[in-house]
């Protein structure tokens, strides 16, 4: 025992360390292989643990698919639903803060917010359905974004309410000493000073809207409309042994994020530990 | 204090009113898209669950409390309830110990720490239909590679995904991998702010490392593990996506879940009266979650 709290690290801690990793890389590592096989390499009942001809075929079948256009809707619905919510977050979690609203609408709502976290969305995709159908959100990007707003607006409510707590009012009342206006204020004196904390939402909610499945799936029809993981629940179902292309998308839509998962990690880890609170 | 119509006050009162003009205009947005997103579609919730409705048909008769009573007698829909359950009890308290235990694992530093802590968060940064994909490869009856390996070993293969009685564990070994790094990071966040010397002084006075985890580190660290408990029991809750694509609610309903049981009522079988009054359903149930939940939160803020 060397320290208190510490475990001592003998041989066989870094057993079971290399085994954790081994736990966590290995699937990384079957997708990677897999995807750089050849069709009749994949459905071999004895896999390979390293492709015996290198191929890159099936990035070019799923690019032949037209699957940029799939990665294109990821993107586009991805970012603008962020982007929504970081501003309307962000102005509601200021005016909640720094204003007293009548019928304790503050608490209210702050409350609502964190319960709506809580609802599982297939139950709001059921009446949303019928509203979209009748205003013509269905089968659109715009429909997307509005409905992925169900988790990502709650979630940078509530974080970004968090950081601008934490400001300390002296700034802003140092500005309107000055006779700044009240917008001026909040775009030159609050925006700058919470922009890390609102870096950490944004990624946060990102990896929510990257992921999200089932309002895509019911809500966009269309094949030159779906997103990313709607086009590969496809694959699994419809295709079984068409793994080769399955994990090449799958690669596709990982490796960009893997790339900066030192940055991920960091802001992540503020974007977790303050949703928490 | 008595108000005198002065220049100055009226000139005061003006700019206390174009602040509140300034603070609803900033709240509304938001406001009204939260309750566009989810008040309208419960309170929707609650009305069409009284009704039958045929969304094809563009027929809607009122039922009373039929499609309550008929659900809740449904075996289906009571499986997919404890499916759902036991899928949520036993990822969620699993990830949580194992996330514990990696944190205890992980406390203190040592050689290539920040490299392997990034290495464990890559799953959860990885989209959940990869991760699926990517399991339903490894899984495969004949030629994934966990019969492969089972079969090298000289043991039998093991129906991963078409077994009745392990369909719905594979889908927690799934979560498990997928999710066990968030529980991680949340504790050992937690652990780290713990003054060191609470550990110090109590391995000075001669107690053994167990001793110490189960008498200082987890007592400490009780309210946050309950908290990762919590967030990930309403994460596991909503389960949809993993059965949707690994076993569509099969073999014979052993992984069906609630919101897949609503998904299908809903959309595929457009019978909206039905979905809606098994949504009611879940949300009473999610109200209780939801109590505790907010509770446990806002004491954690003051």
């Amino acid at each position: 025992m060397q320290q208190g709290g510490v475990m001592k690290r003998g041989i066989l801690s870094w057993i079971v360390l290399g085994l954790i990793l081994l736990l966590v890389l290995a699937p990384i590592y079957w997708m990677l292989v897999t995807a750089l096989k050849t069709p009749r390499e994949v459905i071999r009942p004895e896999p390979t643990l390293f492709p015996e001809t290198l191929t890159l075929g099936n990035f070019i079948t799923v690019f032949r698919d037209g699957i940029w256009l799939n990665f294109f809707n990821s993107v586009i619905v991805a970012a603008f639903a962020v982007g929504i919510s970081i501003i309307l977050a962000f102005f509601a979690a200021y005016a909640l803060a720094r204003h007293r609203f009548p019928l304790r609408l503050n608490s209210i709502f702050l409350m609502w917010v964190l319960a709506v976290r809580i609802l599982p969305p297939i139950v709001v995709a059921v009446p949303l359905f019928t509203v979209f159908d009748q205003i013509g959100l269905m089968n659109t990007r715009l429909g997307l974004i509005i409905s992925y707003q169900v988790y990502t607006l709650p979630y940078s409510i509530w974080i970004v309410f968090g950081f601008v707590r934490s400001l300390p009012i002296e700034f802003e009342e140092a500005a309107r000493i000055d006779g700044a206006s009240r917008g001026r204020l909040v775009m030159s004196v609050v925006a700058p000073l919470l922009r890390s904390g609102v870096v950490a939402t944004s990624i946060f909610a990102l990896v929510l809207a990257w992921n999200e499945f089932l309002f895509a799936l019911v809500f966009v029809r269309s094949p030159n409309l779906l997103t990313l993981p709607v086009v590969i629940s496809r694959y699994i179902g419809e295709y079984v042994t068409l793994w080769g292309p399955l994990m090449a998308i799958g690669l596709l839509a990982t490796v960009p994020i893997l790339l900066f998962s030192g940055y991920f990690y960091r802001r992540l880890t503020t974007g977790f530990t303050m949703s928490l609170k | 204090m008595e108000k005198t119509p002065t220049a100055g006050a009226r000139l005061f009162s003006r700019d206390r009113l174009k602040q509140s003009l300034f603070f609803y205009a900033a709240l509304a947005p938001a406001f009204l898209v939260v309750v566009f997103l989810t008040v309208y579609p419960i309170v929707n919730v609650f009305y069409d669950s009284l009704f039958s409705v045929d969304f094809i048909r563009e027929t809607r008769d009122f039922v009373g409390l039929t499609n309550f009573v008929r659900i809740a007698g449904e075996s289906v829909f009571q499986v997919s309830f404890w499916n759902t359950v036991v899928f949520t009890a036993t990822a969620s308290i699993s990830e949580v110990a194992l996330g514990v235990i990696l944190a205890l694992l992980f406390y203190g530093e040592f050689r290539g720490k920040r490299v392997s802590m990034i290495i464990i968060v890559f799953p959860m940064m990885i989209s959940t239909m990869v991760i699926c994909a990517i399991w339903q490869t490894m899984y495969h009856f004949e030629i994934g590679i966990f019969n492969y390996l089972l079969d090298t070993i000289g043991l039998w293969p093991i129906g991963w995904l078409i077994n009745p009685d392990l369909a719905l564990y594979s889908i927690v070994l799934v979560d498990l991998w997928q999710w066990t790094p968030f529980a991680f990071l949340i504790v050992q966040a937690g652990l780290n702010s713990i003054p060191k010397e609470y550990f110090e002084s109590a391995a000075i006075d001669g107690a053994r490392y167990s001793q110490i985890v189960r008498r200082i580190t987890l007592p400490i660290l009780w309210s946050q593990i309950l908290l990762v408990l919590m967030l990930r029991t309403i994460d596991t809750f909503r389960l949809f996506d993993k059965v949707y694509a690994l076993t569509g609610g099969g073999p014979a309903n052993a992984t069906r879940t609630v919101s897949h049981f609503i998904y299908y009522e809903g959309f595929r079988f457009f019978n909206l009266g039905r979905a809606s009054a098994a949504s009611v359903y879940v949300l009473l149930f999610v109200s209780i979650l939801a109590v505790l939940y907010i509770r446990n939160i806002l004491k954690e803020r003051t």
